[in-house]
């Protein structure tokens, strides 16, 4: 199939709005924790508490960009409780 | 017969496998290599099934997609084996001479098999994440995606309901793989017989509500911890969901939705002990200081080697209390207060843990009930495809033609899954030759109520 089949696939199914709220607010959370980000390494717990993102989502987006090459993971902080994470541009 | 052979449409057969999980391999790469023709047909985007994603067997603890994708893959490249995913089967019938009509759906995956080079292009360029399945929710994927990565085949799929429909995938691919205009295509197969290997469903824990599973962000169900052991884990180590933390004590909390009548399942899963075990000793080789405890009702370690793994658990620390959980609840920090009667003391008491994995039981797949056609395929009182013949021929089922393998028949471990499928290979090659030679009725006396 050439050119673009996408168009053929709009004419028949619309995107729900709460999956567009979804993907949105996905972004918003995405960006908060790219912005606690900036300064440098954090741990999740100090990344919550720099965006306001409960704990758990940072786990979630964090590791996701983790698994999508946008954050990596060094070393353990002094108590060896957590990992520190930065932007992979900042490397 | 003859009319069905000459009809282009339908394609034919020895035998349908449904289930591309290790039973279904196992018996499909055994018929072939006698001669057979075998179409294997799976529902999800990959075959494999669970144990390609467990990350070691017990009680060898080998690896255990090492075992699973050198099978994957000679049946993927057998000459006698067509291998079909995404699809689903809308009808069964049987036909006067007992072989065996089946539909079959196969659904859009929104990517040309034959064009798409897995490459990913598609999954980077695509904005939308939502939860992983085969990461058990611990992290997210993309609408456009590689199931994981050594599915098979090993080609992008579109989450279409995931989809916003921007086209970014489509824009990124550069062999053109991606195609929106794709539609579900049935086809019609005729077979002498049909192995069922349909797996099993692992517990909702979420349905005991004094658990906190689905509310307490540390508890975890025991697929989850699987999944943080793998080479492949979601976050590179293993953490805690709620917080990131790298836990230092973890309790398994066994049975958790077997041997339980409340919860409509009073039989032994078979492999939860073992599997537990086995975590607990893979914990303790990736993170040193971890403590680990599980509370048990009774180990049933009945298998070859199964003790012997028991004992080494307990001499590497494992602590292992003997005592019904009763309630797990939250701390303000996420730490959880395990609330448990220790048989030993008969007190009631409570311990403290920074992750409990819950060790969940197995649970027939119902999707077996769904087959269309099949309301006469016998099943048992606890909803497992019904063996007539338990004792001398476990692998029939009620229907003629129709046979089962692996845990569509009941709980158990890895080993004797493939047993099954090696001993239903056997039943089914010497079925597919008896059919070709006898007629209906003679095969019928002769051969299915023996």
């Amino acid at each position: 199939m050439s050119g673009k089949t996408i168009d053929i696939i709009k004419q028949k199914i619309k995107v729900p709005d709460a999956l567009r709220q979804r993907h949105k607010e996905y972004l918003a959370l995405r960006k908060r924790i790219r912005e606690a980000l900036a300064d440098g390494e954090a741990t999740i717990p100090e990344i919550a508490a720099k965006s306001g993102v409960p704990a758990d989502q940072v786990v979630f987006i964090l590791m996701t960009m983790r698994k999508y090459n946008e954050v990596v993971a060094g070393e353990m902080n002094d108590d060896r409780e957590y990992y520190y994470y930065k932007l992979k541009a900042d490397e | 017969m003859e009319d069905i052979l000459q009809d282009s449409s339908v394609k034919v057969a020895d035998s349908l496998v449904v289930g591309g999980g290790i039973a279904g391999l196992e018996a499909a790469l055994n018929l072939a290599n006698t001669g057979q023709q075998v179409v294997v047909v799976e529902k999800d985007l990959s075959v494999g099934g669970r144990m390609i994603h467990l990350s070691k067997v017990f009680p060898t603890l080998d690896c255990s997609a090492c075992i699973t994708t050198p099978k994957v893959s000679e049946a993927a490249r057998h000459p006698h084996i067509n291998i079909i995913t995404n699809c689903e089967l809308k009808q069964i019938s049987s036909d006067e001479n007992s072989y065996w009509h089946v539909r079959l759906q196969i659904n859009p995956r929104y990517v040309n098999e034959s064009l798409c080079t897995g490459c990913q292009d598609c999954e980077e360029a695509c904005p939308v994440v939502v939860r992983d399945e085969y990461q058990y929710n611990l992290v997210g994927r993309k609408a456009a995606f590689i199931p994981f990565s050594i599915a098979s085949p090993r080609v992008a799929a579109i989450d279409i309901d995931n989809c916003i429909l921007c086209g970014a995938c489509e824009k990124a691919c550069g062999p053109g793989a991606i195609d929106f205009s794709q539609e579900p295509v049935q086809t019609e197969w005729v077979v002498k017989s049909i192995i069922i290997a349909t797996g099993f469903k692992l517990f909702d824990s979420d349905k005991i509500i004094r658990y906190g599973s689905g509310k307490f962000k540390n508890v975890l169900t025991a697929m989850q911890m699987e999944r943080q052991l793998v080479p492949t884990r979601p976050f590179n180590t293993v953490l805690r969901p709620g917080d990131g933390k790298i836990p230092e004590k973890i309790a398994y909390v066994l049975c958790t939705g077997s041997r339980d009548e409340s919860v409509g399942n009073p039989i032994c899963s078979q492999i939860c002990c073992m599997y537990s075990i086995k975590q607990a000793q893979l914990l303790l080789g990736a993170l040193p200081m971890v403590d680990v405890t599980v509370y048990y009702l009774h180990i049933r370690a009945f298998g070859k080697g199964f003790d012997e793994f028991y004992q080494q658990a307990k001499m590497m620390d494992v602590n292992f209390i003997k005592g019904k959980v009763g309630r797990i609840r939250e701390l303000e920090n996420g730490d959880l207060v395990v609330r448990y009667e220790d048989i030993a003391s008969g007190q009631v008491m409570e311990a403290t843990y920074d992750l409990v994995v819950l060790s969940v039981g197995i649970l027939p797949n119902m999707d077996v009930e769904k087959i269309a056609g099949l309301e006469t395929l016998e099943l048992d009182p606890f909803k497992f495809l019904n063996q007539r013949h338990e004792m001398t021929n476990p692998f029939k089922t009620n229907l003629p033609g129709i046979f089962m393998a692996g845990t569509a028949s009941g709980p158990m471990d890895i080993p004797d899954s493939i047993l099954s499928a090696g001993a239903v290979s056997a039943l089914v090659n010497k079925y597919n030759k008896q059919l070709l030679e006898t007629t209906v009725n003679s095969l019928e006396i002769t051969s299915w109520n023996d």
